[in-house]
């Protein structure tokens, strides 16, 4: 598994890699911070429908409003990931590099185990950057908007903030199974980038529309509480635990499928 | 004490849903030869190769390689190159990254990722995209990658794919150096052609089945020997034809000569015998069938006409063709003229 942890890693160097994954995340990240000050108001008025995309200046300067803007964009964070994961699996299949890796790593399940743990590892580097550069943009037009910073700083400050990494994180694990799921099931990175974001984004929308506990139990919901450490529907060690034993199962699928198909 | 054989396989078969791929193939590779598999695009040659390698599954049958089931693929592919189909690589990777990847996969000795480009003549492009290489330098590069655990077993399936003729060339001579070092070398290929000139030992395979396996000498040998008869006037070649026919000896017009399907001993009485009718020849010469004659006699197909062949008179879309001889083979494809020119190989 060694051999196929290293040999990824030769492959996630590449710059179109660095652009779309580390890239990717850091954009939406910077772009969430700035938008979350930007919008920053004083006081929310009463019945204002656009409440939910406003934030207070007093609730900015607790010790987690350092990370509000990037745990509101934990959802991209999460479709960056899976993409990353589709399209580095489903690659191979296009390609036709899955075979001249076979022959090297017959041990099917060691290949596809070590690649997943290079991506996720490639993955964390990525929140953790995106993390560094929001924070630091947080210190730089915090004060101007009057936010506080001195709680960031904070102990409590400080456990929010790698609680948050954290979180995002293994929401982006979550995704980046269904990710791979659907590079192995579907063989085409765009064809499972398309489906993988077309679910993720409109398709649990519509489910919801339809069934009011959706929210309780879809995957999409569950990673998205996850990342946000739990919310007033689902709590977050539900949440996990859920959506733990989905990821087993899809994982668990997957490798039969990838193990027992003809390449 | 006789060589253990590399490869041996046992009623592999594989279907595809109703299809069958394969059906039944007894294969026995022998040990540090270069044995040809051939057989027309469509026969299973790639489907064999790809349950030798563990990458599809025989739907029953099974296989022994370097001595090991390959339903256990890991016990003996440390110790295989294959070249598998078109050359698949990461084109935004150069050449020797593509490598790099494969090495540390393997856990290989990455100095043989020096040793294998030198090998193929691809030192100076190492570092550059594999998206800016030729056809034949991705197909030199999948060679290298095969040739990258120093195996005892090297499994090519059509290497000279999109190589120009100095390249196949170069192939052939790099797949006779490997077998002079004692490895077994499996190439497959449907320019049959090629195979002949480099293999010791070879398999055909037709519609998924085994038709032949052996040397090839004794194959060609087996075939039976023509004279190719060139009368003076071409309008004297149908009743040149007639005239053998008249003899016992069955004859068909090839272009301004005759074929006449009679061995070598006879071409004195064929001359007698052609100035006694008053037909004079300028030309008689011993045909000896190639590996593609001798393929299709043994499959009892036809060679299918090549319409860019002016002497072919039969239509390749008109099903009512009399029976021709075989057609010369195919020249190996022609690499892309934008492509940028081959470096040559390492001199060895």
């Amino acid at each position: 598994m060694l051999g196929a942890f290293l040999s990824e890693w030769v492959k996630l160097r590449r710059r179109s890699m660095l652009l779309w994954g580390l890239g990717g995340t850091l954009f939406f990240t910077v772009l969430a911070t700035l938008f979350t000050f930007e919008r920053a108001v004083k006081t929310l008025t009463p019945g204002f429908h656009g409440h939910r995309f406003h934030v207070t200046i007093a609730e900015l300067s607790r010790p987690n409003g350092l990370v509000h803007g990037i745990v509101d964009v934990s959802n991209l964070v999460g479709i960056v990931a899976l993409a990353l994961f589709a399209g580095a699996t489903a690659s191979e299949y296009s390609q036709g590099t899955l075979r001249n890796l076979l022959v090297r790593q017959p041990g099917r399940i060691k290949l596809l185990s070590g690649k997943f743990l290079a991506i996720a590892l490639f993955v964390l580097i990525a929140i953790i950057l995106a993390f560094v550069v929001a924070i630091a943009v947080a210190f730089a037009v915090g004060p101007g908007k009057g936010v506080h910073t001195s709680a960031w700083t904070s102990s409590s400050g400080l456990n929010d903030t790698f609680q948050a990494i954290l979180h995002i994180y293994l929401a982006a694990i979550g995704y980046g199974v269904l990710g791979t799921a659907l590079a192995v099931i579907l063989r085409s990175p765009a064809v499972a980038i398309t489906v993988g974001i077309a679910y993720a984004l409109p398709g649990e929308q519509i489910i919801l529309a339809l069934w009011d506990n959706g929210n309780r139990w879809l995957p999409g919901q569950l990673l998205s509480a996850v990342a946000h450490g739990g919310t007033s529907v689902t709590s977050y060690s539900r949440a996990l635990l859920i959506a733990t034993l989905y990821a087993v199962v899809v994982a668990a699928g997957t490798l039969v499928m990838f193990q027992r198909r003809d390449v | 004490m006789v060589p253990q054989a590399a490869v041996v396989t046992s009623g592999l078969t594989k279907h595809f849903g109703q299809r069958a791929a394969v059906e039944k193939v007894d294969i026995e590779l022998p040990s540090g030869v270069v044995s040809g598999f051939v057989g027309p695009n469509g026969a299973g040659k790639t489907t064999t190769i790809q349950m030798l390698l563990g990458l599809v599954r025989p739907t029953s049958g099974s296989a022994r390689v370097l001595g090991h089931p390959i339903s256990d693929p890991s016990a003996y592919l440390p110790r295989v190159g294959a070249l598998i189909e078109s050359p698949a690589f990461y084109p935004t990777l150069s050449g020797a990254r593509n490598l790099s990847v494969l090495t540390r996969l393997g856990r290989l000795d990455r100095q043989r990722i020096d040793t294998v480009l030198d090998l193929v003549g691809l030192t100076e492009r190492r570092n550059d995209l594999v998206r800016t290489y030729s056809l034949g330098m991705k197909q030199r590069l999948g060679v290298a990658a095969a040739l990258l655990p120093d195996p005892e077993l090297v499994i090519l399936d059509e290497p000279t794919n999109g190589l120009d003729p100095a390249g196949i060339r170069e192939i052939r001579s790099l797949l006779r150096d490997l077998a002079d070092r004692g490895i077994t070398v499996f190439v497959s290929s449907h320019l049959l052609s090629e195979i002949e000139a480099i293999c010791d030992h070879l398999v055909m395979i037709s519609r998924g089945e085994i038709v032949f396996q052996g040397g090839v000498t004794a194959l060609l040998e087996a075939q039976r020997d023509a004279l190719l008869a060139t009368p003076e006037h071409p309008h004297d070649v149908p009743a040149l034809a007639e005239l053998c026919a008249g003899l016992g000896k069955p004859a068909h017009p090839e272009g301004d000569s005759v074929r006449v399907q009679a061995g070598e001993e006879w071409a004195a009485e064929l001359n007698r015998q052609a100035m006694a009718a008053g037909i004079t020849l300028k030309g008689l010469q011993a045909a000896r069938a190639s590996l593609e004659e001798a393929f299709f006699a043994i499959t009892g197909d036809e060679a299918p006409p090549d319409p860019r062949d002016p002497r072919d008179p039969r239509d390749p879309r008109d099903p009512r063709d009399p029976r021709d001889p075989p057609d010369p083979p195919d020249p190996p494809d022609r690499p892309d003229p934008r492509d940028p020119p081959d470096p040559p190989m390492a001199e060895r």
